[in-house]
């Protein structure tokens, strides 16, 4: 999308709000989840819960985006991406995602919403203002595996988190960083500027 | 080093709880080898 003499907006504002409250929410929830097994004692239910209701809201809002406003296309993976994966050649630079993005947003997703769903499912075992707990819901051995579940899935949250922070500070990567903070590209107005558009 | 965590419900049969939380460090020495291996790697010149 351009934006004339602003430069190209790469990310609008619903989508940088959704990307910077996903970010704080899995903060919350990573430190809620760890922090108490590192040794850290406080009453981290409460704030985990909540989180997590907030998070599901927070990927509805996405997947609404997705596929009513942007649709998955940008998303996929292309016969294209893939050869240049193979070919260590350098991505393609008109494309807004490249492969390594692409895979990478697949990946967590998966991640995200495997967590959703065991988190979902072990919120019958808390009473909150909404309901009451009722743990019978599941056998002993199905509540070890949604719990193993979610925390494997856990554990490659923090892997992606931490290499999701990585490259975002990259320096040939800072704008995209940028443009999330602000919205515009400045890299690709830089490269209109330059092809005289 | 255990994967998962156990423990003996009422009737005295093994039961999983989760995964062992003595796996924290794995995900952390993952990314951290991913992040080396990126930085061998980008200096390795691309093919245009």
């Amino acid at each position: 999308m351009s934006a004339g003499a602003a430069g190209t907006v790469r990310h609008r504002l619903p989508d940088r709000l959704f990307h910077w409250a996903m970010a704080t929410l899995v903060i919350l929830l990573l430190a809620t989840a760890f922090l108490p097994l590192l040794g850290v004692r406080f009453n981290w239910v409460p704030i985990h819960w909540v989180s997590g209701v907030l998070f599901g809201a927070a990927v509805l809002f996405h997947l609404d985006r997705a596929l009513r406003v942007h649709g998955l296309a940008a998303m996929m993976p292309t016969a294209r991406d893939l050869r240049a994966l193979v070919d260590r050649r350098a991505a393609d630079p008109e494309a807004k995602y490249d492969v390594y993005q692409k895979l990478y947003h697949w990946s967590v997703a998966a991640v995200l919403l495997l967590l959703l769903a065991t988190g979902g499912a072990m919120m019958a075992k808390i009473d909150t203002p909404l309901w009451r707990r009722d743990p019978a819901i599941l056998s002993d051995g199905d509540w070890g595996l949604v719990y193993a579940l979610h925390g494997a899935a856990a554990l490659l949250l923090i892997f992606f988190f931490i290499l999701h922070v990585y490259f975002a500070v990259l320096p040939e990567h800072r704008r995209l960083l940028a443009a999330m903070l602000v919205g515009r590209d400045g890299f690709r107005r830089n490269a209109d500027a330059e092809r005289g558009a | 080093m255990e994967i998962f965590r156990y423990s003996k419900n009422a009737w005295g049969q093994e039961i999983l709880l989760g995964m062992s939380w003595d796996l924290l460090w794995l995900p952390v020495a993952a990314a951290a080898a991913c992040i080396a291996g990126h930085q061998l790697l980008r200096r390795v010149p691309r093919r245009r």
